[in-house]
């Protein structure tokens, strides 16, 4: 019985203009994000390896040591492959800094400021279109699955047979469920195929289960939208304010939750402005390097060579003097660095944890949050990333401060042009599949709440649903 | 066989939709249910159907309890509502395909199909069509079809003629006899007396609930039944 039940579901909604529609318009949407989406991840992998070659080059012309300190090198964020599922906030965050002794390292350069034309349409990534199209779509499907066959009469027919009512909110969820499948899977196997044909995009397995474990994601979500569309149609009596009740909801869901949780966490939590902190920095910066030549002028007083005395012991004497103090004053820049952003840091984090559990009320959230997690364009693996720099800084200090040190030559009228062969390398490990899973499996949890409640307020519902 | 005994329907809001009706649709029977709109006729079907639950007695369905077990006795009711709209997406084909496996009965063949409904006077043309594009009689007549197809010892109309044309009435009364004749228990709601009259065993008269007359088809064929419900409705008789 079931089978027949779920079988005139599915053929009934696949032969529906309504789903023609659905599923044509997905497959366009699909396709042209999955195009775009390669194409900027092209652009971008082009423009990082131009970056990289760009900052060797750079390194490699520096005439002194002093000259590299000071002009430091250039990071360059690599782009993520999966950003063409999930494009989070790659486009808006910087992808370049420059580590240098002086300033604490900051990722700036984003996409957006280099060129605005692209703010103004944002993303069309695969995560938006089921976030925004295929929710509604789910909604279109379900929104009057019960009440739609109250008012055609056949509800009333079905049920004047020897059939029980679970069978019928079963099937009709089984078979609907699958007939909404149909404009998601076939779509996002043709921009998976896509994604495959071009030579310079390489997926690993680990993005493959990533990829996975997305299109989980998305399945999840959908199934919130579509449990919620089987409950709100067995708790109306007429289609229409069904179909108006649900957009209210939907509305609510996915623009007004999310943006306003960020309103309230920052007003609950606040935090000092970037500006607060960047002048602290470098208030503490000016001190520093306003001290230096007292400093200096204070050894030589006390250390003036006497006539007679060799002036290279002297010399040596120096440079041991003036190594110390710019190890000293640098170390003692990046400890006040790290103390300023430490707390700014853990203020930042706390608004955050609060914007982000609040807008968990809304799946969409959850999944932005999940998808982001999982093609590790979120905030986490900006911050992290940010981090590896952070930590990269005072290990290039220290190394180009010894060298420069090491070579400061006080009778050379040309300092010697700096060799990079020992130089230390920046790393940054990008987070493991398990790690990702971990940060995204609050939403999943979320989600799958979500739809337990609502599939068992549907069931109920139904179940004293009056058919007449 | 059809029953009801005491049965009352008594709604939330208090109002009293069926008030104690007694009667009886036996084997090879065709009861008419007369009575103005609001007189309680589809609250009645809905009772053996089992869509509310009754205040107050039993409807019986080959002397089941609706209301105790009511898949058992569903399942020996084939039912026709008023103005249903079926799934206009599909063909009438379709249509009578997905309720005859409702009804339990999945294996007939597009010939059967087409068979019945050439019995209840749908045009060929229309076999293959899609629903939408069905009058509201052709709709009617395949809402009987479907009754035809599961072929259950009751059948249950609630005016089934409204909307046929007189040709296709006329058909309708020619399939109801043939029901009657395989020995199916028939009962029927309608406002259409004339009709009632020509192929009717029994006739009831529903008023505000309660069932204020009964007929057998020799006792009303002998007086003037129009002019007896006529009265009723004007309220000259209670
Ligand atoms: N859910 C309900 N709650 C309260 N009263 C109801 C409900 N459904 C029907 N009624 C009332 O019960 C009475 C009988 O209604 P019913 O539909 O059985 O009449 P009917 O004889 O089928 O009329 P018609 O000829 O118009 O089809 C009406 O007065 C109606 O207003
Ligand atoms: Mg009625």
């Amino acid at each position: 019985m079931l089978k027949h039940i779920v079988l005139k579901e599915v053929w009934e909604n696949i032969s529906s203009p309504k789903f023609v529609f659905t599923f044509l318009l997905c497959t366009v949407l699909i396709i042209l994000s999955a195009y775009t989406g390669i194409g900027n991840y092209r652009a971008d992998f082009k423009e990082y390896n131009s970056a990289k070659a760009l900052n060797k080059q750079n390194l490699d012309a520096s005439p002194s040591w002093q000259a590299l300190a000071g002009l430091g090198t250039k990071i360059t964020k690599p782009p993520q492959v999966l950003g063409t599922l999930a494009a989070g906030i790659q486009d808006a965050v910087g992808r370049n800094s420059t580590v240098n002794i002086a300033y604490d390292p900051q990722l700036v350069d984003s996409k957006y400021d280099s060129n605005p034309v692209f703010a103004i349409f944002g993303n069309l990534d695969l995560t938006l279109i089921v976030k925004i199209v295929l929710s509604l779509f789910a909604i279109l499907f379900t929104y009057d699955a019960i009440v739609g066959e109250k008012e055609r009469g056949t509800l009333k027919l079905a049920l004047a047979n020897r059939v029980p009512r679970d069978q019928i909110i079963l099937g009709k969820a089984i078979g609907s469920f699958i007939s909404l499948l149909v404009p998601l899977l076939i779509p996002f196997l043709l921009g998976l195929l896509m994604l495959n044909l071009y030579p310079d995009i390489s997926l690993s397995g680990g993005d493959w289960s990533r990829i996975a474990l997305m299109f989980l994601f998305y399945l999840l979500y959908l199934s919130v939208f579509f449990t919620l569309g089987l409950f709100v149609s067995s708790r109306t009596n007429r289609s229409s304010s069904s179909l108006f009740i649900l957009l209210f909801i939907w509305v609510i869901l996915i623009f007004v939750v999310p943006k306003s949780a960020v309103m309230v966490a920052n007003h609950m939590s606040p935090i000092p402005s970037v500006h607060d902190i960047n002048s602290q920095k470098d208030a503490f910066l000016q001190e520093i390097q306003g001290s230096a030549p007292q400093k200096v002028a204070e050894w030589r007083e006390a250390n003036e060579p006497v006539d007679g005395d060799d002036p290279t012991i002297f010399q040596e004497k120096f440079r041991a003097f003036l190594t110390e103090l710019q190890q000293d004053l640098t170390a003692r820049i990046d400890a006040k660095n790290a103390e300023v952003e430490e707390s700014f840091q853990s203020k930042r984090r706390r608004q955050q944890m609060l914007a982000l559990n609040l807008s968990r009320i809304s799946p969409a959230s959850s999944l932005t949050f999940g998808a982001l997690a999982l093609a590790k364009t979120g905030i986490h693996e900006h911050e992290r990333f940010l981090n590896s720099i952070k930590t990269y800084k005072p290990i290039f200090t220290k190394w180009v401060n010894a060298k420069m040190m090491e070579n400061l030559d006080f009778n050379a009228r040309q300092q010697p042009k700096p060799v990079l062969d020992d130089m230390p390398l920046h790393e940054f490990v990008p987070m493991t599949l398990a790690d990702s899973f971990a940060l995204a499996l609050p939403d999943f949890v979320v989600m799958i709440l979500m739809i337990i409640v609502l599939f068992a307020g549907a069931f109920v519902s139904f179940l004293r649903y009056d058919i007449r | 066989m059809l029953e009801a005994k005491d049965l009352t329907m008594r709604y939330e809001d208090g109002h009293l939709a069926v008030d104690h009706i007694n009667f009886q649709v036996k084997k090879g029977e065709i009861f008419c249910m007369l009575g103005a709109n609001g007189a309680g006729k589809t609250t009645t079907i809905n009772l053996f159907l089992n869509f509310i639950d009754p205040t107050e007695g039993q409807p019986l369905v080959d002397n089941v309890d609706s209301s105790k077990d009511p898949l058992e006795a569903k399942g020996n009711i084939a039912f026709v509502s008023e103005n249903v709209m079926l799934y206009s997406n599909f063909t009438a084909r379709q249509n009578m395909d997905y309720f005859a496996k409702l009804g339990g009965k999945p294996d007939y063949t597009r010939d059967d199909y087409y068979a019945v409904m050439r019995r209840v006077g749908l045009q060929e043309e229309a076999f293959e069509g899609k629903l939408k594009n069905f009058s509201k009689g052709m709709r009617q007549k395949i809402g009987i079809a479907i009754a035809i197809l599961k072929d259950a010892n009751n059948i249950i109309l609630d005016e089934p003629t409204s909307g046929l044309d007189p040709k296709a009435a006329a058909e309708f009364a020619t399939i109801l006899n043939e029901l009657k004749e395989q020995g199916k228990a028939i009962f029927m709601s309608t406002h259409d007396i004339f009709r009632a009259k020509t192929f009717a065993d029994r006739v009831g008269i529903m008023k505000e609930g309660r069932m204020v007359m009964q007929r057998s088809s020799q006792e009303f064929l002998a007086e003037d039944l129009e002019k007896i419900y006529l009265d009723y409705m004007l309220g000259k008789i209670d």
